[in-house]
């Protein structure tokens, strides 16, 4: 069973580590202004190294939709073509604060840990 | 002339994107698909004048979209298995399912015993059209009821012939039962990805 083929193709630990961080810095751009897709990736780009291949961030959008985290509406822009705007709903809120609780913790005990492995890259 | 080339080449890649995304529910597709023309567009106008290198460039970095596409859908995996006669793609539905959660974890169990019951009595009734005289249902000393090549010489062939239509039809029903049974829980199972936990207030 473990043979077959894994549909997530070749996974690597950056990929996954990447994957589940982004999530999280997609609320955390959200938590003051509705951007649309375009505009968080620039964010996102611009902040963090998070984003691997773009189009996975319109299918996190999509599917933090559909867990009722975000809301969105079309707005019609002077570009001609209209854009997605996305913003947090209470639930997104709740979300966001509870996740960057957890985050926060996780990484100062995760930084306590890897300490020695950093000091010996040093030496 | 030139535009119209580079929109082919914009639709093939959505064309490829929605064959990907093919299992997720169809509105939520059409939003993906008209949401990444956006991006597109906006790529584009960004850079100026659209040249098809240009466009090269913006397909490159959205990813190949059976790289991007399941990523984020072990729901997929799942809607696929609930409409599958394959225990290969049941069993990989309900693996996807186990990871999250204890019931899906104890159906895996159950079709893994299930499955490998039934195809051992398939196996067995195929094993005794093949070679009757050392396949058997035995039943003795050491064995309480094993299928298979017997080596024991207390054991009794309980079954005979009968291993044949007990095994093949046994087996196959077998199969087919956990299949369904295991078909009828991935309706239950939760659909979206563990994140969808209830965060702690």
């Amino acid at each position: 069973m473990a043979a077959t083929r894994d549909p997530e193709g070749p996974d690597n630990w950056e990929r996954q580590v990447k994957k589940g961080w982004l999530e999280l810095a997609i609320l955390a751009i959200l938590w003051n202004d509705k951007f649309y897709g375009l505009e968080i990736l620039r964010r996102l780009e611009k902040d963090t190294d998070l984003v691997l291949a773009e189009g996975t961030i319109y299918l996190i959008l999509a599917r933090l939709k559909a867990e009722g985290l975000v809301d969105t509406k079309w707005v019609e822009a002077e570009s001609g073509h209209p854009r997605k705007y996305y913003w947090l709903t209470a639930a997104g809120r709740r979300r966001a604060v509870a996740m960057a609780r957890y985050a926060s913790g996780f990484l100062s005990s995760i930084n306590t840990l890897i300490q020695p492995l950093l000091e010996k890259e040093e030496k | 002339m030139q535009s119209e080339k580079l929109q082919r080449r914009i639709d093939a890649y959505l064309a490829e994107l929605r064959r990907s995304l093919g299992e997720l529910p169809e509105s939520e597709v059409q939003e993906i698909l008209r949401e990444i023309r956006s991006h597109i567009l906006d790529r584009a106008e960004a850079s100026g004048e659209l040249t098809e290198e240009r466009l090269v460039a913006i397909l490159k970095a959205l990813g190949r979209p059976d790289e991007i596409a399941p990523m984020y859908q072990v729901d997929a995996v799942v809607a696929k298995a609930r409409a599958s006669l394959s225990p290969r793609v049941v069993m990989r539905g309900i693996q996807r399912w186990s990871m999250v959660s204890v019931w899906g974890f104890v159906l895996f169990v159950t079709g893994v015993v299930g499955y490998a019951v039934g195809f051992a009595l398939i196996l067995g009734g195929i094993g005794k059209i093949i070679a009757p005289h050392q396949v058997g249902a035995e039943v003795g000393p050491h064995a309480i009821f094993d299928i298979g090549i017997n080596n024991d010489p207390s054991a009794r062939d309980v079954l005979g012939w009968w291993l044949v239509p007990v095994g093949l039809a046994g087996g196959t029903a077998l199969v087919v039962a956990t299949t369904r049974v295991l078909r009828w829980t991935l309706r239950f199972a939760r659909i979206r990805r563990p994140t969808e936990r209830r965060a702690p207030a």
